[in-house]
């Protein structure tokens, strides 16, 4: 034991000494932190000021109500500004797809004519009165500006519908539309205009309490229901503490990679041979190498721990499960980095190998992006990736609240993979001819 | 000490070592000459356990597993390349080298001391590695194989690209761990390093074994003649009478210098002086191991 404790001292001296690498242990997770951390702080609101051009070729009371309630949402930044020197009206249709397409802006609304006219204008399938274009690189925009709308439409709607003497207007026009219609029957006509009859009884006789009160909640109201276990009542509701297990987990990988290196560097310097020919034997050194790595691993996360929770303010739920989950996590990598160090003869092909399985696994797995804006095809392969099941562990002891029970699965997965990745890099590198 | 029975190494195609024998006696130092590619590194990684042999065997003190811990704990091998920490320091890397050798407190630190002061590298002691010259690097590299005072020692061509002051200094300390009794395996393409410091000398080329002997001996049957240069004060007319007895070979005579070959150079050169000729200066250049290897292969060591 003390050979290995040597081997891994000695290992942690030469990783000290070598500047560059403590940039990749140490400072760059901790960029990463601060970057994704930035990133993330406001996703809890989704992209937050989406650039979108507004086409209002309606020009009704109606519709430019409806641009000013956009412009009132904090997620839009609708163009042209209300302040600007150049009028809403200098932007069509044609101005606005050419920004788009030249990638200056995210969206356009196009607001078509009739699109005030009441229910007839919001509810025509056949000629739909708000269009949405959007850049095809930024789908997802697209889809959360139809949202958007979606909330403000019913809204107006809301509005339109408490609004009794408009709403009698409605009646009137749906009781001419009737009389034009030629292919509805006498029979199913008079059933139209008992009701029509009807609902005017109705605005005649309600009085405005009663009748605004049906309208309280508005016409689109969704609320949010909390993940997290009661007792906590914490949620995640600051970036950085979503992005805390990819900073660790980042700074884990960038500690396989770096110990994954210099196993290649002992070999071609002829200072692994050296150890080889001594009274050790081979399984101790690679123990005192994957010792070595995983007591950087611990480091690191001690080290980004402790600037989460005094600079970041990043609340851990369970901090022994917290423990639990990145020990697990620091094994699998351990033995990620064994396997990395035998697939190539020299430092420049062993870190291209080992920079591109991690890049994979950390985007397959959910360490550059999160899982869930992705297709469900890479959603199924990121089971494969121990990045995903290290992140899972590490959020159930920070913000999912995991019970030990819960925990089992993620971590027994990367205690297998670590395992097995350990067991293939020895058997690899006792083949390799040194 | 090192016996090697019929040693073979083939590397696919390539015939490394090919029916290599040759037996070490305790405290002898025994030279593997050849140029590159005649399989000295090959021979060494096979008795240390690196390399598995093709066939033939090896033992050490007795044993025939160089793997076993306590085999390498009597071993020291210094390998060819520079297997060093650059990023620690000369005193760090004999440290850590101590420590996998098994030496801890007290005996650690004063071998530490003893190998740095041996290698002429106490005032260096706290210096990186990495910043050294090439030279200076191959002194702790040699010394990092001396800290547990192995009894065999191997050295695989130590003085490669070395200074002239740190190849002394390895002479130096090899002839001294040679007056302490060790046995030592010293692999070289340099004739001169096989001849101050081998008691006996296996030459090697082409991974073949081509001869084993002392480098008397080596240089008496593989040698050929001494060739002799000498300076007359005055050339008689009866020169040729003269230098009749003489029994040398290609005999000429340039000027005032006469030149010739001969076996034996103190017979000849007596031979020559009682036959009445008066020298003004005279060379004599006997047969070295240069000139065995080119004999023994047509080539020359370091071609």
């Amino acid at each position: 034991m003390d050979k290995v404790i040597a081997l891994a001292y000695k290992d942690l001296r030469v990783l000290f000494a070598e500047k560059s690498n403590l940039f990749w242990v140490f400072v760059f997770p901790g960029m990463y932190a601060l970057f994704f951390g930035a990133v993330f702080s406001g996703a809890s609101k989704g992209p937050s000021n989406m650039r979108v051009i507004v086409v209002d070729e309606d020009k009704s009371d109606f519709s430019a109500a409806f641009v000013s309630r956009l412009r009132a949402n904090e997620a839009l930044f609708v163009l042209p500004r209300e302040d600007a020197n150049t009028p809403a009206e200098s932007i069509d249709r044609a101005a606005a797809l050419e920004r788009i397409r030249k990638g200056k802006v995210g969206a356009a609304l196009i607001i078509s004519e009739g699109f005030g006219a009441g229910f007839s204008g919001w509810f025509d399938t056949n000629e739909p009165k708000l269009q949405i274009a959007a850049d095809p690189r930024r789908q997802m925009e697209g889809a959360y500006l139809k949202g958007l709308l979606a909330q403000a439409q019913f809204e107006m709607m809301g509005e339109r519908m408490g609004d009794r003497t408009w709403m009698k207007s409605q009646m009137q026009s749906w009781r001419s539309d009737m009389s034009d219609a030629n292919d509805l029957g006498s029979g199913q006509a008079k059933v139209f205009l008992n009701f029509f009859d009807a609902m005017d009884t109705f605005f005649e006789d309600v009085n405005d309490q009663a009748y605004t009160s049906g309208l309280d909640q508005g016409m689109m109201n969704v609320g949010t229901l909390d993940v997290q276990k009661e007792e906590t009542g914490q949620q995640p509701k600051q970036g950085f503490q979503i992005t805390f297990p990819q900073t660790i987990l980042w700074g884990i990988l960038m500690c396989a990679i770096c110990f994954a290196v210099s196993i290649v560097k002992e070999r071609i310097t002829g200072t692994f041979a050296r150890l080889c020919i001594g009274p050790i034997g081979q399984s101790h050194i690679l123990a005192g190498k994957g010792l070595a790595c995983f007591l950087t691993c611990g480091g690191v996360i001690v080290m980004l721990l402790t600037g989460g929770k005094l600079i970041f303010k990043v609340p851990i739920n369970s901090l022994m499960l917290f423990g639990v989950a990145v020990t697990c996590t620091a094994t699998c990598f351990v033995g990620l980095m064994m396997l990395i160090s035998t697939l190539g003869k020299t430092e420049e092909s062993v870190t291209g190998a080992g920079m591109a399985i991690v890049m994979l696994m950390a985007m397959f797995g959910g360490g550059m992006l999160p899982l869930f804006i992705m297709p469900t095809w890479m959603q199924s392969i990121s089971h494969f990736s121990p990045v995903k099941w290290g992140i899972l562990a590490m959020e159930g002891a920070i913000w999912r609240n995991f019970s030990l029970v819960e925990m089992l699965m993620p971590c027994g997965i990367l205690l297998a993979l670590g395992a097995a990745f350990y067991a293939l890099g020895v058997l690899m590198l006792r083949r390799a001819r040194l | 000490m090192i016996e090697v029975t019929s040693l073979c190494k083939c590397f696919g195609p390539i015939t490394a070592v090919d029916d290599v024998s040759f037996a070490v006696q305790q405290g002898e130092t025994f030279g593997l000459l050849g140029p590159n590619g005649a399989g000295k590194t090959t021979t060494i990684s096979i008795l240390c356990g690196l390399l598995k042999s093709d066939g033939g065997r090896v033992s050490l003190a007795g044993k025939t597993d160089p793997t076993q811990p306590g085999v390498r704990a009597s071993l020291g091998v210094v390998p060819q390349s520079l297997a060093l920490y650059g990023e620690l320091t000369a005193q760090g890397n004999l440290e850590f080298f101590g420590r996998i050798n098994g030496l801890t407190g007290r005996r650690l630190k004063d071998r530490v001391a003893a190998c740095l002061e041996m290698a002429g590298l106490t005032p260096r002691r706290k210096t990186r590695v990495s910043t050294f010259s090439g030279g200076m690097k191959r002194r702790p590299n040699m010394v990092c194989s001396l800290l547990h005072e192995p009894d065999i020692l191997l050295l695989d061509e130590p003085t490669v690209g070395v200074d002239p002051q740190s190849r002394n200094l390895i002479f130096d300390n090899i002839e001294a761990l040679k007056g302490q009794g060790r046995t030592i395996l010293y692999t070289t393409h340099y004739m001169e390093e096989a001849e101050r410091l081998c008691d006996r000398v296996a030459i090697l080329d082409q991974g073949k074994m081509l001869d084993l002997d002392t480098v008397e001996n080596l240089m008496a049957k593989h040698g050929g003649p001494s060739h002799i240069e000498a300076e007359l004060e005055q050339v008689p007319t009866n020169f040729e009478e003269l230098t009749g007895p003489l029994e040398v070979q290609n005999l000429s005579l340039d000027g005032n210098t006469v030149r010739f070959q001969t076996g034996d150079p103190m017979q000849s050169l007596a031979a020559l002086n009682q036959s009445g000729l008066r020298l003004k200066a005279m060379k004599v250049e006997t047969a070295n191991l240069e000139d065995v290897f080119l004999n023994l292969t047509g080539r020359r060591l370091r071609d």
